[in-house]
């Protein structure tokens, strides 16, 4: 699954680690989701829309 | 930015210095360099490096931003538990007489490593509950089924070997250090594959 983290945190200026303490998680967490090596559960994916406060089909695209 | 290295000698140099250092030691008692008993006590002081290892593995989990408290327990309770095989292997080892008739005591010798194996597995059980991070959780489950399928797949092939007289009889023990030689290999891929 294709998304959108990296140029969403970058058009907020967040890092990797600002990014993984909002969510409360490890910055691995963030750099594999971003990468798409790691697809995130549903509820996850609902607190990375609501950090950027968007839907979760605005940030996670379908396809590889 | 600095590469994350868990200070100047990191997790990765301790488990190979202690890897080297029990393969020297098995080297020397095999050839009867060495007595059991100084055997033993040079064990023993090669699980000292083992602190060092935990230590610098939680401090390079915390340079990286994934030292979850889980995380530490866990490593913690691994230490633990290896620092508690190798006490139980050694003394087992040392005080078993293979002439004497087995009794209640060697029952209980022969399980002395067995029970600090049985807090490994529990200890790996508690990290994948407690673990709140869905992707660390994921990377240690990963982990734990690479190490399963070296075990299976060492396992069978050594066993169809062996029965066909072509490779000599191994211990079922010996399956865990293969199940922890092969789970460390995954981690090490697993992470290999973030960057």
């Amino acid at each position: 699954m294709r998304n959108r983290l990296k140029v969403l945190r970058a058009e907020r200026g967040w890092s990797q680690q600002d990014l993984a303490e909002r969510l409360e998680v490890s910055r691995q967490s963030v750099n594999a989701i971003e990468t798409g090596k790691y697809d995130p559960s549903l509820p996850l994916a609902f607190r990375i829309a609501d950090v950027f406060g968007m839907r979760i089909e605005e940030i996670f695209l379908k396809g590889e | 930015m600095a590469e994350a290295s868990g200070g100047r000698f990191g997790p990765v140099f301790w488990g190979a210095a202690f890897g080297l250092a029990i393969m020297a030691l098995a080297g020397l008692r095999i050839y009867g360099i060495i007595g059991q008993a100084t055997g033993f006590f040079i064990l023993l002081a090669c699980s000292a490096m083992i602190v060092p290892m935990i230590r610098s593995a939680n401090r390079l989990s915390r340079e990286r931003g994934c030292a979850s408290p889980a995380l530490i327990r866990y490593n913690k309770g691994m230490g633990s538990a290896s620092i508690a095989y190798i006490f139980g292997l050694g003394v087992a080892v040392w005080l078993f007489d293979k002439h004497a008739e087995p009794t209640t005591w060697t029952y209980l010798l022969a399980l002395a490593p067995v029970l600090p194996i049985f807090g490994m597995i529990w200890v790996m059980g508690r990290y994948i509950v407690e673990e709140t991070d869905e992707y660390l959780r994921h990377r240690a489950v990963m982990a734990a089924m690479i190490g399963l399928g070296g075990v299976l797949a060492i396992g069978s092939a050594w066993g169809f070997l062996e029965s066909f007289r072509l490779a000599p009889h191994v211990p079922g023990w010996a399956s865990v250090p293969v199940w922890a030689i092969s789970m460390g290999i995954g981690q090490l891929w697993l992470r290999g594959r973030e960057r």
